[in-house]
């Protein structure tokens, strides 16, 4: 128990690291009992109620329908988070696997991955979006893909690298000599030694893969309405943005707050647990 | 150099730039490109696709086709439907079945294709009509006989039968419009988006697809010059947007949402003017009948009684439009005081309960703008409330137009469309659309029925109001029988335009591009 307290009160010496704690644990919380915190169903319309300002009623406020926007919000990080986590640990996962391949393999495959990695680096994030939407349609999945394949690049080349630096280390040599096979290599000896960078690399992309969901939905291409998404809210309140700011207002401050919550607890970790990095 | 980035640039750097940066923009926000006096900056709400007369696809394609292809005649500006000579000297109706032209003496087609002659209007008509060509438009001139040449520039246009709608919605529109005979020929029967062979006030001198499209005044254009220099024609499918860009004085012209009309008619901006106009135009959600799960009539029926047009159209117009009982606009004959179908959800639900239609999913197709998709969220939440689960699939205006097309591939797989036509001053220009040779065309809720087909060719020929009346709400009738569809708005027209500038207008607000002048 000490040993999951050491990181968290590190954490929370720097100021910039306890915000960004409480913010994301603002955002978690809400997110799981919104159905505790709020008793609008956030897909109800309620048209006669439209254009509310924020009131005891409605914390927030309501849309152009006479949906609660403080229920969208709350309904609106569940959408945020699950595929800011989901597609950040498939993205893990695949680029783990993909780098681990690459920097252990033969060369010949390892230049064939790189120029994989290259390739679909090269694809700019919106058109890739575009392009995929056409195929898929839009949908929560689509926006999901793109994010994996946005971000799974980054992570197989960082492994790439550290594999690459590690493959010829006396202990995994000596793993060799003793008969290893590559995948216990891999596991047992390489995995360990690489995962740390990036799990706190991954931390610090969760606020863009919250970004790219929110555009995605603002431009009508990720989550189909009536599921509240903060983008799609950002969308709402755009349209009549001089006379009800606050629509705009209930879907831009969640995602600011996520985005500075996760970067800011990002770097913090980086910080404590990557002394060389501070600063950068 | 590299050194000095290194040292100075780091993440956290960049994001207190970027904060100084959105502050400034916030303490500046007027520091938009004012408009030079000689270039109007006008917004469309679709990119150009085609720049055909016979084949166009939106009403801002329409608008850039009159300019630049010289039509017969065209619209007056004003609040009274009228036209006036474009390419013609005189035209003159001699008869139920015969009109005379002649053309101006001196208009010539650019890229040496010489001048305008009544063989290339006789070539431009004809082709519109030809069964070959699949042309959209081949209605407007469904009463064509043929056009008779009698010298180089005169000719008679012969009608095989009364034809009402002609001098409204025919003779000036793109539908008479004239191209150049030996440059369609060679481009292979059909414009493309390359124009060639332009004989307008104004000429094409430059598309950037999704960016503008830029008219130059046409040097040899020897009558009416157009009142600016340049008209440049942003394409920006919402309206919203639309407005945030006319308030940054990055436009001069455009329309509003019509839902934005009451703030902005109690608010206009500093240096504008903001004007309503009456609609002709109709917005409806349409039901395809071809569709597996929708072949049912009572399944569509149900869809009828389960939507609550007033609230649909409410919500999404903020109430500055009213609720319409068909595509002909108040006004015109035809025009209806109510349809045949209420919003009923019990009604709805036992339809669908007689049909066997239980845990029905449907996908709605909609234009990727916000008061569709606020009217498609209503929609959305009637057919829930009768059990019948509807997915929005949002699209933009290139892929939208194409969705019903026979052409394409995904017309039987078309269920709801929320679609809205632009329209002409006479009701056979809302029938048309409808009757079974537009089926996979513009017809995309495939409706096919002979009875209807009929009324409409009886109604083209039908010159006493009274009948014709009759006739064009009967015809609302079968539409509405058929279940597939439920009628919702005209909307309004808002428009908003600098008090430096003087539109050139159809009654409807429909622009007339070579008629804008400084004011």
């Amino acid at each position: 128990m000490a040993e999951l307290w050491r990181p968290i009160r590190k954490i929370l010496r720097e100021p910039l690291g306890a915000l960004g704690l409480f913010l994301v644990v603002l955002v978690i919380f809400g997110a799981i009992f919104a159905d505790l915190l709020t008793s609008f169903d956030p897909t109800r319309i309620n048209p006669r109620d439209r254009f509310q300002g924020p009131s005891a009623a409605h914390l927030m406020g309501t849309d152009q329908l006479g949906r609660d926007l403080f229920a969208r919000v709350l309904h609106g990080g569940r959408i945020a988070l699950f595929v800011a986590l989901v597609s950040t640990a498939a993205s893990l996962v695949i680029g783990i696997v993909l780098g681990l391949i690459a920097g252990y393999g033969p060369r010949w495959l390892d230049n064939l991955m790189i120029l994989l990695f290259d390739a679909m680096k090269s694809f700019p994030t919106v058109m890739l979006a575009l392009a995929l939407v056409t195929i898929m349609g839009p949908s929560l999945t689509a926006v999901m893909v793109v994010v994996i394949l946005v971000t799974v690049p980054g992570y197989a080349r960082i492994i790439r690298t550290q594999t690459i630096a590690l493959k010829n280390s006396e202990y995994v040599t000596a793993a060799q000599s003793m008969g290893a096979n590559p995948a216990r290599i891999l596991r047992v000896h390489i995995l360990p030694n690489v995962i740390g960078p990036l799990v706190i690399l991954a931390s610090m992309d969760i606020p863009v893969v919250i970004g790219i969901e929110a555009g995605m939905s603002f431009l009508g291409l990720g989550v189909r309405p009536p599921t509240p998404s903060w983008g799609s809210m950002l969308n709402d309140g755009f349209t009549s943005i001089r006379d009800t700011a606050w629509i705009a207002i209930a879907g831009g401050i969640p995602i600011i707050l996520t985005t500075l919550g996760f970067t800011f607890l990002g770097e913090t970790l980086r910080d404590v647990f990557d002394p060389r990095l501070k600063g950068r | 150099m590299s050194s000095i980035l290194k040292k100075d640039i780091s993440r956290r750097s960049v994001l207190a730039s970027a904060s100084a940066f959105g502050a400034a923009s916030l303490a500046f926000p007027n520091m938009a490109i004012s408009a030079d006096g000689s270039v109007l900056t006008v917004r469309s709400y679709s990119d150009l696709q085609i720049l055909d007369p016979a084949f166009w696809l939106s009403l801002p394609e329409a608008d850039i086709i009159k300019s630049i292809f010289a039509p017969l005649v065209d619209n007056t500006p004003g609040d009274e439907w009228g036209w006036r000579p474009v390419a013609v000297s005189s035209i003159e109706q001699l008869d139920d079945l015969t009109v005379a032209f002649t053309l101006r003496d001196n208009i010539g087609f650019t890229d040496g294709y010489g001048q305008m002659t009544a063989e290339d209007v006789k070539f431009s008509i004809e082709r519109i009509v030809d069964p070959e060509n699949e042309s959209p438009y081949a209605g407007d001139w469904s009463a064509l006989k043929e056009v008779e040449v009698k010298d180089k520039l005169s000719g008679l246009i012969h009608l095989k039968n009364k034809f009402v709608p002609l001098w409204t919605t025919t003779l000036p529109t793109a539908a008479s419009c004239v191209v150049s005979q030996k440059a369609v020929e060679e481009l292979g029967g059909k414009i493309g988006t390359e124009a060639v062979a332009q004989s307008g006030p104004y000429l094409l001198s430059e598309w950037v697809p999704k960016q503008k499209t830029v008219l130059k005044r046409n040097p040899d254009w020897a009558y009416e010059p157009g009142g600016f220099e340049e008209i440049h024609i942003l394409p920006i499918e919402d309206p919203a947007t639309a407005e945030l860009g006319f308030e940054a004085g990055d436009l001069d012209y455009t329309w509003t949402a019509v839902s934005s009309l009451p703030r902005l008619k109690e608010n206009p901006p500093a240096g504008s003017v903001v004007e309503e106009k009456p609609s002709l135009a109709y917005v409806w959600l349409g039901i395809n009948q071809d569709n597996e799960a929708l072949k049912d009539v009572r399944i569509r029926r149900a869809i009828q009684h389960a939507i609550d047009r007033e609230t649909v159209v409410d919500a999404a117009y903020f109430g500055a439009a009213a609720v319409a009982n068909g595509i002909i606009a108040p006004g015109l004959p035809g025009n209806r005081d109510g349809v045949t179908y209420d919003y009923d959800p019990d009604k709805a639900r036992a339809l669908l309960e007689e049909a066997g239609a239980t845990n029905l999913f449907v996908t709605l197709d909609i234009l990727n703008q916000s008061e569709r998709l606020t009217a498609a969220q209503v929609i959305q939440a009637n057919l829930a409330d009768v059990g019948v689960q509807c997915e929005i699939k949002q699209n933009d205006s290139g892929t939208f137009w194409t969705l019903g097309s026979k052409d394409g591939d995904y017309f039987m797989n078309l269920q709801l469309v929320l679609s809205r036509f632009s329209m002409n001053p006479d009701p056979s220009w809302a029938t048309v659309w409808f009757t079974p040779e537009q089926v996979g065309v513009w017809n995309w809720e495939r409706f096919d029925n002979a009875e209807y087909k009929a009324l409409h060719e009886e109604g083209l020929v039908e010159s006493d109001p009274a009948k014709r009346d009759e006739i064009y709400k009967k015809m609302q009738a079968l539409m509405d029988e058929s279940g597939s569809y439920v009628f919702l708005t005209h909307e309004v027209v808002g428009l908003i335009h600098k008090d430096t500038i003087d539109p050139g207008l159809k009654p409807n607000g429909e622009p007339l591009l070579p008629l804008f002048r400084p004011a």
